[in-house]
Formats: C-alpha cells, sequence, structure tokens
C-alpha cells in the first residue's frame, strides 16, 4: 500500500472536516496525518490529510472529494512507496 | 422587502418555479405551515400520511416530469422520516430539496424536543446539505441548494431551518435563480469515434444519465446509425421504446437473457450514464473480456469505480453524443444483427407462460394503460417482473426504487407521478409484503382523489428473498412466509378506495374495466408462491452462471 497525501483547499465553516474525515471512514481508510488551518483568506482554509491506499484508493478518494460543495481544491501530493 | 424566513421559503420555492410540495407539518415547521396555509393559491401541498410517503411522493414527481421534487417535514422524528426517501433519491441521482424544521437557534445543541441533528445523519446521503442559522443567509442558501440539486449529476439536498429562523425578519433581495451549473465537456471526439469504427460487434448499454440529461433522441439515433442493440440498466429503462427492434431490455441479474448474453459478446461497450453497478454487472473482472469499454459518465469518480474503462468521457450524455454522433458514419454487420436475433429469439422461449402468472397480470394491465401511463413499483419479485415483462414506450413512465431498493417506495411514488403528470390514472405494481411497508398512503390517495391504480402480486411471501432462499440456502424459508390473511379489498373499502379480488384473468379483467375515475383502486391479484423471477444470475456471476429454469 501507498501513503498518500491529499491537499485540500475547503470552506472554513464548521462541519467540513467532518464531510471529509467521512468519506475516509465510509471506506475504511485510516487517516495517519490530518492537518488544518486557516490561510490568508479567513473564508478558507488548507487541510493536508495522509492515509495509505493504492492507486485505485487513491483516485477514487480525490474524486470523491472533489465532488463536496464545499471543496474548491484537491491536490494529490506524495506518493511515497513504502 | 423586509420579509421573515417563511416568507422567504416560499418566494424562494416559487421564484424557482415551484408550485408542488410534498410535507407533513409538526412544531418545528409551524411558522413555514403558516406561510403555505396564506399562499395555498400559487403553491400547492400535498399532506402525506407519513413523511416517508411525502419524500418518495416528491421523488416519484421528481421523476415523472423531470423536475425538482421538494418535501417538507418538521424537526425530529419528521426529519429522521425522511432518511430513507432522501438515500433512495441520492442514489438514483434524484434531484430533491428536503426542508425541515429545527428547534430555535438558542434551544439547538440541548437536546430540546425533537431535536436532531439531521445534517450530521443526512451526511452521507446528500449532495450537500445546510444548517441555516441566520436568516440573513437564507435566500442564497436556498438558491444554491437548487442549483446544487441540478449540477452535474443530480441528487439531492437538504436544507434544515430552525424555528427561530422562520420567524426572524430580514431584507429580501429577490435574486434570480442561480441556473444549475452546466458541465460542458471537451474531449477527442474523433479518437472516440474511430475506435468504434473500428469494432464490429457493438453494444450499448444505456443507464439512468440518458434519461437524466434528456438524451433519449440521441440514443436512439447512435444506435440505429451503428446497428448497436441497447441493453439498460435498470434507471435507464424507458430511455427508448420497447418495441424498438434494437431494444434488448434491462440486463443484469434480474435482466432479459438477451440483453445480458449480447453483451458478453460484443466487442464494443459504449456505456452511457451508467455506474456499473453490481446488479447490472456481475463479475466484474470478467466482464470486461475481450471488449473495448468506452465509459461516459457525468460523475467522474464513476469512472473506473467498479470497471476499469479502455476510454472515457467524463461529461453530460447528451452533450457528449451531440458531437460524437456527426463523427460516426452508418455501420451494419449482418452476422452480429443475426446473432441478436438469435439470442433474442432464444430469451423468448425461455419466458413463455400461461395462465395467472406474473407475467400475463402485467401484460393484461398493460393493456388498459396508454404509452404515458406512470408505472411504479415497489421492490421484491414484482419489480422485477415489471421490468422485464412492461412494456415501456415513453421516457419517464417507470418509477422505480433502482440503487437502494427500498420496499414502501412504490405508493408514494405512484401519488407523486400521478399529480406529475395532471392527476392522471397512474399504475402501481407492488407485492404484499411492500404494500404492507407505506399502504397508509392510501388515505393520501383518497384525500386527494388521485386515480391511482395499485395491482397487489400477491404471494403470500417476501417473493425475492424466498426465492433466493430456495437457491442458496436449501429452501430454508426463514421468515419470507407471510401468513397474514390480510383482506386488501376490505382494507381498499375501509381506506375509501375501490377493492377487487382477482384469481384469473377474467376477474383482473372485470376489475380494469370497472376503474373509478377519481379514487384509487387495489386489486388483489392471488399468484402462486412458488413463481421465480428468471433468468437470474447468482451474485458475482457472469452470462455462464445464468439460471433459466
Ligand atoms: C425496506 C426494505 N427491507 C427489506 C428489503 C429486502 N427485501 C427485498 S425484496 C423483499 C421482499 C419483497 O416482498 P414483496 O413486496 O411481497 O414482493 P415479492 O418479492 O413477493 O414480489 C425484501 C424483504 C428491502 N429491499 N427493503
Amino acid at each position: 500500500m501507498d501513503r498518500f497525501t491529499v491537499e485540500l483547499i475547503v470552506s472554513n465553516h464548521y462541519g467540513v472536516l467532518n464531510r471529509i474525515t467521512g468519506l475516509y471512514a465510509r471506506r475504511g481508510y485510516n487517516i495517519d496525518s490530518l492537518y488544518v488551518n486557516e490561510t490568508e483568506n479567513p473564508e478558507k482554509s488548507r487541510m493536508l490529510i495522509t492515509s495509505k491506499g493504492s492507486e485505485y484508493i487513491q483516485t477514487q478518494m480525490v474524486h470523491q472529494i472533489r465532488k463536496l460543495h464545499d471543496v474548491q481544491k484537491v491536490i494529490l501530493m506524495t506518493q511515497i512507496n513504502r | 422587502m423586509k420579509l421573515s424566513g417563511s416568507q422567504i421559503v416560499v418566494e424562494r420555492l416559487l421564484a424557482h418555479g415551484i408550485t408542488t410540495v410534498f410535507g407533513y407539518p409538526g412544531g418545528a415547521i409551524l411558522p413555514l405551515y403558516d406561510e403555505l396555509y396564506k399562499n395555498s393559491d400559487k403553491l400547492n401541498h400535498i399532506l402525506t400520511a407519513h413523511e416517508q410517503g411525502a419524500v418518495h411522493a416528491a421523488d416519484g414527481w421528481a421523476r415523472a416530469c423531470g423536475e425538482t421534487g421538494v418535501v417538507i417535514a418538521t424537526s425530529g422524528p419528521g426529519a429522521t422520516n425522511l432518511v430513507t426517501g432522501i438515500a433512495n433519491a441520492y442514489l438514483d441521482s434524484i434531484p430533491l430539496i428536503a426542508i425541515t424544521g429545527n428547534v430555535a437557534v438558542s434551544m439547538l445543541g440541548r437536546d430540546s424536543f425533537q431535536e436532531v441533528d439531521i445534517v450530521g445523519i443526512t451526511q452521507p446521503i446528500v449532495k450537500h446539505n445546510f444548517m441555516v442559522r441566520d436568516v440573513a443567509m437564507l435566500e442564497d442558501t436556498l438558491n444554491q441548494a437548487f442549483s446544487i440539486a441540478n449540477s452535474g449529476r443530480r441528487g439531492p439536498v437538504l436544507v434544515d431551518i430552525p424555528k427561530s429562523v422562520q420567524t426572524d425578519i430580514c431584507e429580501y433581495r429577490n435574486k434570480t435563480p442561480l441556473p444549475a451549473k452546466k458541465t460542458y465537456c471537451t474531449f477527442d471526439a474523433g479518437q472516440v469515434s474511430s475506435a468504434i469504427k473500428n469494432c464490429k460487434r457493438p453494444y450499448i448499454y444505456a443507464g439512468g444519465g440518458v434519461i437524466s440529461s434528456n438524451a433519449e433522441p440521441e440514443l436512439g439515433v447512435l444506435s440505429e446509425r451503428l446497428s448497436a442493440p441497447v441493453g439498460f440498466s435498470m434507471m435507464g429503462l424507458t430511455a427508448l421504446p420497447d418495441e424498438y427492434k434494437l431494444n434488448l431490455g434491462m440486463a443484469g441479474m434480474h435482466g432479459k437473457l438477451a440483453a445480458t448474453a449480447v453483451k458478453a459478446e460484443c466487442d464494443v461497450l459504449i456505456a452511457l450514464g451508467v455506474r456499473f453497478s453490481d446488479r447490472a454487472t456481475g463479475n466484474a473482472t470478467e466482464y470486461g473480456e475481450g471488449k473495448l469499454i468506452i465509459h461516459v459518465d457525468i460523475d467522474h469518480a464513476e469512472i473506473g469505480k467498479n470497471v476499469p474503462p479502455h476510454m472515457y468521457v467524463n461529461g453530460d450524455v447528451k452533450d457528449v453524443l451531440t458531437q460524437l454522433l456527426p463523427l460516426l458514419p452508418a455501420m451494419r454487420n449482418d452476422e452480429w444483427l443475426a446473432r441478436i436475433d438469435e439470442l433474442k429469439l432464444k430469451g423468448k422461449t425461455e419466458y413463455a407462460s400461461s395462465g395467472f402468472t406474473p407475467r400475463n397480470i402485467i401484460e393484461t394491465v398493460r393493456g388498459f394503460c396508454g404509452a404515458d401511463t406512470v408505472v411504479a413499483t415497489d421492490v421484491g419479485q414484482h419489480q422485477m417482473w415489471v421490468t422485464l415483462h412492461y412494456k415501456f414506450q415513453k421516457p419517464r413512465t417507470l418509477l422505480t426504487s433502482g440503487g437502494l431498493g427500498a420496499m414502501g417506495y412504490g405508493l408514494g411514488a405512484a401519488i407523486g407521478g400521478s399529480i406529475a403528470r395532471g392527476r392522471q390514472r397512474s399504475v402501481l405494481f407492488t407485492g404484499d409484503g411492500s404494500f404492507g411497508m407505506n399502504l397508509t398512503e392510501l388515505a393520501t390517495a383518497v384525500s386527494q382523489k388521485l386515480p391511482i391504480l395499485i395491482v397487489i402480486l400477491n404471494n403470500n411471501a417476501l417473493g425475492l428473498p424466498r426465492q433466493w432462499q430456495g437457491v442458496f440456502f436449501e429452501k430454508r424459508y426463514s421468515q419470507s412466509t407471510l401468513n397474514r390473511k390480510t383482506d386488501f379489498v376490505a382494507l381498499a373499502k375501509a381506506f375509501g378506495a375501490e377493492g377487487y379480488l382477482a384469481e384469473d384473468l377474467t376477474r383482473l379483467e372485470y376489475a380494469l374495466n370497472n376503474l373509478p375515475d377519481r379514487k384509487p383502486t387495489v386489486i388483489d391479484c392471488r399468484i402462486g408462491m412458488d413463481e421465480r423471477v428468471l433468468p437470474m444470475i447468482p451474485p458475482g456471476g457472469s452470462v455462464k452462471d445464468i439460471i433459466v429454469k
């Protein structure tokens, strides 16, 4: 399994984190690390979520996250083999 | 102009062209119901017997007319009663707005009377949901809700409005409704068309995305141009008329033999607006063997989710076909067409039936219906028999719970479908099990004077689980035999509806010849307990495993 990180720009709003982590939980993927902070624009926050999964899982996660209304940007950042 | 939150809701619904809503009142939504009372000349509210009936009706309404369904419920139990219906709309990509009341903002988070976190509860089964804590946000939120429900892949959106927000006042700006975001898709149409041109045995697999994007005419042209047979997922049924020579009907677990067998033998599979659900696909690995799969879907997450395609286009089916069709020449492979005819014939002989069988009942009822008649089903064997044997002619005339497979969907849907079509007669095919789940909506059909025809294929059983138990559990019929002795004729009459018992086709025809115009009718059709849905492919199987007898 590959470790992968997605970088997200999302609305800085209650409940948004829940919607995103819910997508991971629903598919049974553990989140290994999670980092959230407000950006220069207080209406947006930036998230970094690291998890493990095959290439299939990685693309699925990116596509599913992208569909969330509160998500403005999704980048699949790293694919470090382990 | 200063308006209350409730007035804003009504104004927004009207601005979005909504004239019919379904719902059920309660404490936390009373301010909105007061506004509905004052606007009843413009906005027709259909009161159901249960919130689940209301949400299924709004969903059926949306499917039948292609517009956004709206359902309203109170907080707590009212909201939780919507959950099955919201999930149903989500899995079948039906545009729906659910408006729920909640306790006043000051009471939120205190486990107040009838407070539930419906935003949290419905999170995995909506496209998006909102809790509106400030009346100043309400107009924009509702505007966005309609846009989200109709942008890209359609689906439900829930808007939770605390009671205090319904009574708070703010400036109403009467903004123009936000249009749904249109997905314009650019793709290499030349590459896709040459791939198709290089193949000899084309097959089109069409799903709900065709109906959702109103691409039925383009689908017809594509099929004729390529002389390609069309098989459907359950959600795609009705896109082409049954009598069309290349329409093979539904493919998959309980689909038609020809639709599944021809699919297995094609060399190019053009999949339009489908998600390759396990019920339609079976063994996903064998599925793609020996063929080129071209997948067109509006939802990028569906591409490669269940079946990896060789080529894909992420876009709206109508938009994609409009770009593709000019590049495709007329094609015809007589050998392939002959093979299709052969498999069709094989299927026909497998399904021969005589007597008071589900198929004959469905065909007899069909004889009394028009091309425009909306047909709803519940879930079980009867649903599969309808999808196998009812000859649909026009799009959006089938209302059925595809992705969720929710027993109890049908009566609400038939009510919504009838209202969407100017209160015409709609038909519900149901089973004695499913009907038992939400039959209280008979009261709604009676009070609305809807001439709904309810045909119960009464086998004294939960037929579909029973059939599976017969095949996979050595006939241990655990909890699937119903010894209820319900007198459905008396029950119908108790509700103020008409009721008939039919044990043969003559009695059925008599009932069909005597349907009242301004109330629903229940016909209790007694069929054998051991009638089966055939063919059948076991879960995860392929056409090689098909059971036909
Ligand atoms: C709400 C719900 N509960 C359980 C099921 C599982 N289930 C699928 S079909 C079926 C039996 C349906 O019985 P009936 O409505 O009488 O139809 P039949 O199969 O006999 O035609 C059951 C229990 C379901 N689909 N939906």
